[in-house]
């Protein structure tokens, strides 16, 4: 039997799952919408990753990053429970080892990740503002009618230059339709969209910080070339997309995995049932405080897992009965 | 007779003065509850939108005394330090809270304006203590008390403590103590964002459950602190941006600090200006990480948590690839 690690990205808009062997070697990749619904998607992948591979494979470990970490952990079991930036910089690192600059765009949040020498320098992630994000740019096509997948590639047909405000997304695209009425080709407009988000990146992340190639863009935004080719027009350096761009933060979490298990001996992986039980989850608003936390009650099967969202841990440190079935 | 002081802005620097000026009047103080959820929303409610959060909070800690108390002590400070000002809400502070919030006891909002000199400060003290009592030396002597526990208080922060660490037991407090093989972190920001642990998201306490000491620009003595701002251009002019300059530029060139975090409220100009200053600063003249990180009244906790995870890891990181030399001699492996 071979083994295999899992890692498991569950983010703001996509949900990842990948599948690395011993050799840190990369046998199979998922990408999901999460539409909303963390748990059901973390189900449906493991589902269809159990029907993917055969049998022949045993999990050795399993780790979960991206926003919806904590409640993927709990369900799946995971070996470590990873922060994004992390997760991203020792993915890049497997892939490039001398990478210096990580640009990473995704669903709700980007990050610039800064690498010197093999090691986490710095890094940067967007603060109040999404306008240069994965979810702003799906908006922006729904609105146009074009396939998301289509988006970049239209950007490359540009001829023009048409320069889009992209200091805000509501002003960008207001700036939009503005160029829209003006009668400016699609391609044109979609290119200087590209080009607006690229520049408030730079902008708002990358104020004050060294980019220096080589230059890697992952994220699921990655897989659009018309912002890798604005971000190379506007850094004048090449920038490269590595193979598995769009699952960077699964692949760097189940790296971290395999190091975790390595050290512990074993993995808290639930198995694959995850995916065929049934999970509920309940919340409440705690009266005992005025701080009224709303405390979340995790289900699988009827039986309580899991509790959180207390300050005080009155209700998250109580001991969860039947832990074992969980 | 009971005296309400607000726990929000200045409360934590000056706590053991004011309490204890009062308490030695004989007058019963009360202290309005820790910041929660309540206070936040009702603070946000009734304040005026262009206000930060921390003043926001402030008004929701007068509502909290509101009807518990005969007096409220809300001082209209302009300036605690010669040639140097605070941030400019506080001068409108009591009018702010007079218009913003309606059946208010009385608030004792007296002056305090240090901008020329600090001649008239027993002036003021007898202007505060003249609500409770008229007999001037008594004022005098609970002054000279009051500001016994404040020093002694401050002393006590020189030496790495926390207004957290006040109000837990005793073994607790030992172990909140520096340790000398971890990591140091410098957190700065205004003392009523960094210590109120509501709305900091208790970042003190989730970087010691990493390992990390935390120590603030009010761990520095002026020694440390007032040196490097000689060498700026021009004087900095806002007391509370001039000790976090003062702390940042220090801690640069020490070796034992790892990292700096700077916790900014949304919308303060006074951050907004120094923020910037101690990144550009930080990033030219030194190699430590710098973090700054943003609150306010929308800011969720998780993405608070997945930055400081992550800065954590990278002072990890970088410290272990220090202590480790490879064969290779590049590109060690973070794992």
């Amino acid at each position: 039997m071979k083994k295999c690690y899992l890692g498991v990205d569950i983010g703001s808009v996509s949900t990842n799952v990948i599948v690395m062997d011993e050799d840190e070697k990369i046998i199979d990749t998922l990408y999901i919408r999460t539409q909303g619904k963390p748990i059901e998607t973390i189900q449906k992948g493991l589902y269809k990753i159990k029907e993917r591979i055969n049998n022949e494979i045993k999990i050795a470990g399993i780790g979960t990053t991206g926003s919806g970490r904590q409640l993927g952990g709990i369900m799946v079991g995971a070996d470590v429970i990873k922060n994004e930036i992390t997760a991203h910089g020792v993915a890049a690192l497997h892939f490039v080892p001398n990478v210096q600059t990580i640009l990473e765009i995704g669903g709700q949040d980007s990050k610039i990740i800064l690498l010197r020498n093999g090691i986490l320098y710095d890094f940067a992630m967007n603060t109040v503002c999404a306008a240069g994000t994965g979810s702003f740019l799906d908006r922006q096509a729904e609105r146009m009618g074009i396939p998301i997948e289509e988006f970049g590639d239209l950007a490359l047909k540009s001829e023009a230059t048409v320069r889009i405000a992209g200091r805000c997304a509501v002003f960008a695209e207001s700036d939009m339709i503005h160029k829209q009425q003006m009668g400016h080709n699609q391609e044109d407009i979609i290119n200087g969209l590209c080009e607006a988000l690229v520049r408030n990146y730079l902008n708002n992340l990358g104020k004050g910080k060294e980019i220096k190639s080589p230059i890697i863009f992952q994220g699921g935004v990655a897989a659009n070339v018309g912002i890798k080719k604005a971000f190379e027009k506007i850094l004048g350096q090449e920038v490269i997309v590595p193979p598995y761009a769009s699952v960077m933060g699964a692949i760097g979490v189940a790296l971290l995995a395999k190091e975790e298990v390595r050290k512990s001996g074993r993995t808290n992986f639930k198995g694959f049932e995850v995916a065929n039980s049934s999970y509920q989850v309940k919340s409440f608003e705690c009266d005992h405080c005025p701080n009224m936390c709303e405390v979340v009650e995790f289900f699988r099967d009827k039986n309580m897992v899991a509790r959180w969202g207390d300050k005080c841990g009155r209700w998250s440190n109580v001991e969860v009965k039947n832990t074992k079935l969980a | 007779m009971k005296i309400g002081i607000p726990r929000g802005l200045l409360y934590d620097h000056y706590q053991f003065l004011w309490k204890s000026f009062f308490e030695n009047l004989g007058a019963e103080v009360v202290i309005s509850q820790k910041t929660n959820k309540k206070i936040v929303d009702d603070g946000v409610a009734v304040t005026v939108d262009e206000a930060c959060l921390p003043v926001k909070v402030y008004h929701g800690h007068v509502m909290d005394l509101r009807d518990k108390v005969d007096f409220i002590f809300v001082p209209k400070i302009m300036s605690i330090h010669e040639k140097e000002y605070i941030c400019p809400k506080f001068c409108g502070l009591p009018e702010m809270i007079k218009t913003s919030i309606s059946n208010l006891p009385t608030i004792i909002d007296p002056t305090i304006d240090f901008i020329k000199n600090k001649k008239h400060l027993l002036e003021i003290v007898y202007e505060i203590g003249g609500y409770v009592t008229y007999d001037k030396r008594k004022i005098r002597l609970s002054f000279e008390e009051a500001l016994k526990s404040h020093q002694n208080y401050k002393n006590k922060m020189k030496q790495g403590f926390f207004p957290m660490d006040l109000d837990k037991k005793h073994e607790e407090k030992h172990e909140a103590k520096h340790k000398e093989d971890t990591q140091k972190i410098l957190l700065l920001g205004h003392p009523y964002n960094i210590y109120d642990e509501y709305l900091s998201m208790n970042i003190v306490e989730k970087l010691r459950k990493y390992g990390m000491t935390v120590i603030t620009q009010d761990h520095f003595s002026k020694d440390q602190i007032n040196p490097q701002m000689n060498e700026l251009q021009k004087k900095m002019f806002w007391t509370f941006g001039r000790k976090m300059l003062g702390a940042a530029l220090y801690a640069m060139e020490q070796e034992d600090i790892q990292g700096i975090i700077y916790l900014s409220s949304f919308g303060c100009g006074i951050d907004s200006v120094i923020a910037d200053i101690v990144e550009r600063r930080t990033r030219r003249n030194s190699k430590k990480p710098y973090i700054l990180l943003t609150m306010d009244e929308h800011t969720g906790e998780a993405g608070i948590d997945t930055r400081i995870e992550a800065f954590v890891d990278m002072i990890k990181w970088r410290v272990e690839n220090e202590n480790y030399v490879s064969t290779h001699g590049q590109y060690i492996s973070a794992r």
